[in-house]
């Protein structure tokens, strides 16, 4: 690390001496501005896979050298077939907080490799499909499977996220990014009869408040002023 | 910072793989759909427990049913696609001499909602009991039917009590 800074430094004080500038170094700006894209992962999936159907505008906004105010809003509609259930959940979240750039970037260029925190917010509702009735000892009779059940509508949870993840720039503010996520739960409130099993920008909910997400992000970015570094 | 970075992705990589665990499968000893429970008592004697012998109990129309011996407390299931449920009780019917069988035709009317249990174990049906015909035994194996509580939410107690 510190020979190919060394390298580029030289490289960089070459260049000044040779090329005859006035500038013993030359300095690049830190650049300022709003960043938003859209997780192509969810786009992609909603054109893939039929019980899929979901969007996620990304943004963040670059507050000082390292800290960036970021946020993700999307809308999924999913249809989770398992084993015993089939169900369609429909609903849209938010999520607001920081990412930290802990990436120290050489020259102009503005890479990030990051770690944030999010509170996400999501208000959907569920309709059952199909089910199964579990009975002890096989079914006797036969399984019965039920169809269609009821709808559970108005349902809210709210969650914090641990960030982590990479941007990188491919062209001009053109930019390409990866984040995986690890949920917890704060608030879940789950309807009477029926569990929150999957919640839109949560995903699959499991015994405990954690979950786990991921996004893949192409996003663009719009500079609104400079700083000297 | 890279490095706290760096934990964290592992972090959250690990609790990915860790989440994929259980919760697919229905636990045993869950509370799904209850069965009836049916206890047998001495038809003199109301508040003596007697043991039935080779008692077949099975759906009308079957080929195949259960078999209990030796116990005064038996489960059987009730249809949960339909409203009604009818089951032959054959006494000595489990046993291979079919000359000394004694059938008797029980009915069980009920009313059937569906409770969401989890995501693995799906649903399960409760039931509540309008009646259990018929109410006369006049000829049968079977000298009276109770039921000691209609709604059937668990296999913790006694629905039906049979004096015989």
């Amino acid at each position: 690390m510190k020979h190919i800074l060394k390298f580029t430094f030289s490289l960089v004080v070459l260049f000044s001496i040779t090329g005859n500038a006035q500038d013993s170094i030359q300095k690049f700006p830190e650049r300022y501005g709003l960043r938003v894209g859209v997780d192509l992962h969810r786009l992609s999936k909603s054109f893939y896979d039929d019980n899929y159907r979901g969007l996620e505008i990304v943004g963040d906004y670059r507050l000082t050298k390292k800290f960036y105010i970021a946020g993700e809003l999307g809308n999924e509609e999913k249809t989770v077939d398992d084993d015993r259930l089939n169900f369609t959940t429909n609903g849209s979240y938010f999520k607001v907080g920081f990412d930290y750039n802990a990436f120290e970037n050489w020259l102009d260029m503005e890479n990030m490799i990051y770690a944030g925190m999010r509170v996400g917010f999501s208000s959907f509702d569920h309709q059952v499909n199909s089910f199964k009735i579990y009975e002890n000892n096989g079914n006797y009779y036969g399984q019965t499977i039920i169809a269609p059940g009821e709808k559970f509508s108005g349902q809210t949870a709210s969650w914090v996220e641990i960030v982590g993840g990479v941007k990188a720039e491919l062209f001009n503010n053109l930019y390409m990014g990866f984040s995986v996520r690890l949920n917890y739960l704060i608030s879940n409130k789950e309807p009477e009869g029926f569990a929150n099993l999957y919640i839109p920008g949560f995903n699959r909910t499991y015994d405990g408040k954690f979950g786990a997400g991921f996004n893949y992000t192409l996003s663009y970015f719009i500079p609104i002023y400079k700083k000297k570094k | 910072m890279k490095k706290i970075a760096f934990i964290a992705l592992s972090l959250l990589l690990a609790v990915s793989f860790w989440n994929c665990e259980k919760d697919d499968i229905c636990a045993e000893g869950t509370p799904v759909t209850p069965r009836v429970i049916i206890e047998f008592f001495d038809a003199t004697n109301q508040t003596t427990p007697k043991n039935v012998t080779n008692l077949g109990v099975i759906a009308t129309g079957f080929t195949e049913g259960f078999a209990f011996n030796g116990t005064n407390k038996i489960e059987v299931p009730l249809r949960t696609n339909v409203d009604i449920t009818e089951l032959d009780f054959v006494l000595n019917g489990a046993d291979n001499d079919p000359a000394n069988d004694e059938t008797v035709t029980l009915t069980f009317n009920y009313e059937r909602s569906n409770v969401f249990i989890s995501r693995a174990c799906g649903y399960k049906t409760i039931f509540n009991l309008t009646n259990v015909l018929p109410t006369d035994f006049t000829g049968t194996w079977v000298s009276s039917l109770t039921i000691e509580q209609p709604n059937i939410i668990n296999e913790n107690e006694t629905h039906i009590k049979i004096y015989f």
